[in-house]
């Protein structure tokens, strides 16, 4: 259990410098790539619920934490995509690239949707950023997926599930 | 025969886990949202900080420095060039302060015989752009906290080809790392005065439109390209910052008390990389 906590807490940290690495270079354009999402998610499908849970309620505090509206609204978005991930584990497999792929691109669109209308109407801010950087941000996020998922099983090599 | 009844009572806590953990943390998480952002949430971030600043600020060093190297080898090739060419306007930045000191001089003089109250010169640290969340460009994080002197509620400036525009204000620090709303939030306000008309009024942002000038008088006439600076009655900023120019004057309709301008801001929050933030005064809060 304890090499389990440790390898996940170093992930974590891996996954927050990738995630602010790719929010330096392409925020210039106006591209956010959700890395903390797919590295959420990866961990819920390798992972029991014990772990799962924990994991993205802090991936999404930890987007909480650079934000100044409505502190804990990434942290409920990642929780339900875990829920999302938990329920559909039995349906998809998560180790071969292409559900990881359909996936992740189908809870970016949901969290990148359910964060607009929910900081719309709870803090009437509009983060909108246009059509094309919201879909290709997705999209990135999708293709990036398999990479992050095979880095994460590979550091937990055999993890916990049984 | 004895593993199976335990083999079902793991599975039954398994099971129970799954229903209990997502219930927890979603109420957990609406918790979060209801709280007040002042005490509790500060609290928490506070406390978050510990964990999500360290990797970050160590990755941003890192980056400095590797930026910084490329730099030091140009810098070095470039060294006697640059040298000659600093010395010459070292000269000439020489005697332009002796004449700037001589006129402030006799800009002190003339304010303390109308009885004025003296003008204070800026102080305040360059910051650069830590951390910024590219679907919301209502704020960026800034590598410099209250260890630096960094407040609450300081200005923050950006240049632009040259001239200092307003970039937004501090809303929270942390010992190496502070927030700064920028112009364009909803939540942003400032007064401010428009450079011909002489009128004030009060700026706020629009999100993604220019920012509003409200409670311009009913008859006043705000030109479009009328540039608009910090007003002095502001009491966080210090005036005659550009904060950006008229786009668009007198929206008015049948029942306005005032008139409302909309200003396009100088400050491009995209490309903004540095920021001055103005330290207070001595024995003051506000720059």
């Amino acid at each position: 259990m304890m090499t389990t906590l440790m390898k996940l807490f170093l992930l974590f940290v891996g996954s927050t410098v990738l995630h602010w690495a790719f929010t330096a270079v392409l925020g210039g354009v106006g591209l956010s790539l959700n890395v903390m999402l797919a590295f959420a998610c990866a961990v819920c499908a390798h992972l029991k619920p014990q772990y799962g849970y924990p994991t993205a309620f802090v991936c999404g505090l930890f987007l909480d934490f650079f934000g100044i509206k409505l502190f804990g609204l990434h942290a409920l978005t990642f929780t339900l995509c875990a829920i999302a991930v938990y329920s559909l584990e039995k349906r998809l497999d998560f180790d071969a690239p292409v559900p990881q792929m359909i996936s992740l691109w189908g809870l970016g669109l949901f969290a990148a949707l359910f964060d607009l209308v929910l900081l719309k109407v709870c803090a009437g801010f509009s983060a909108w950023p246009g059509f094309w950087p919201f879909a290709a941000g997705i999209t990135l996020n999708a293709v990036l997926a398999p990479a992050i998922f095979w880095a994460v099983r590979r550091v937990l090599t055999r993890g916990i599930k049984a | 025969m004895q593993h199976k009844p335990q083999h079902k009572k793991q599975v039954s806590q398994g099971n129970r886990r799954r229903k209990i953990l997502p219930i927890v943390f979603v109420l957990l998480s609406l918790l979060l949202m209801a709280l007040p952002l002042e005490s509790p949430v500060a609290s928490v971030k506070a406390f978050l900080a510990y964990i999500f600043i360290p990797q970050i600020r160590a990755s941003h060093a890192a980056l400095e420095y590797a930026q910084g190297v490329s730099g030091t080898v140009r810098e070095l090739l470039n060294t006697h060039w640059e040298n000659e060419r600093l010395q010459e306007e070292m000269d000439r930045l020489r005697l332009e302060n002796a004449q700037v000191r001589e006129v402030f001089a006799e800009n002190e003089r003339l304010r303390a015989a109308l009885g004025m109250k003296p003008s204070h010169i800026w102080r305040g640290v360059w910051t650069k752009t830590a951390y910024r969340e590219p679907t919301q460009w209502n704020s960026v994080i800034i590598d410099k906290g209250t260890q630096d002197g960094v407040q609450e509620r300081a200005a923050a400036v950006a240049l632009k080809d040259g001239e200092p525009v307003l970039a937004g204000v501090v809303v929270e620090t942390d010992d190496y790392i502070a927030k700064v709303l920028l112009v364009r939030d909803e939540d942003f306000s400032a007064a401010a005065v428009s450079s011909s008309s002489g009128k004030e009024g009060l700026l706020v942002g629009a999100g993604a439109a220019p920012l509003k000038m409200l409670y311009l008088p009913l008859l006043s006439s705000v030109e479009r390209g009328e540039k608009v600076y910090t007003s002095a009655s502001s009491s966080i900023f210090p005036a005659g910052i550009l904060v950006g120019e008229v786009v668009q004057s007198g929206e008015e309709n049948s029942s306005a008390t005032a008139l409302t301008a909309r200003v396009e801001p100088a400050a491009d929050a995209s490309s903004i990389r540095e920021l001055f933030i103005l330290l207070p005064k001595s024995g003051g809060n506000t720059p």
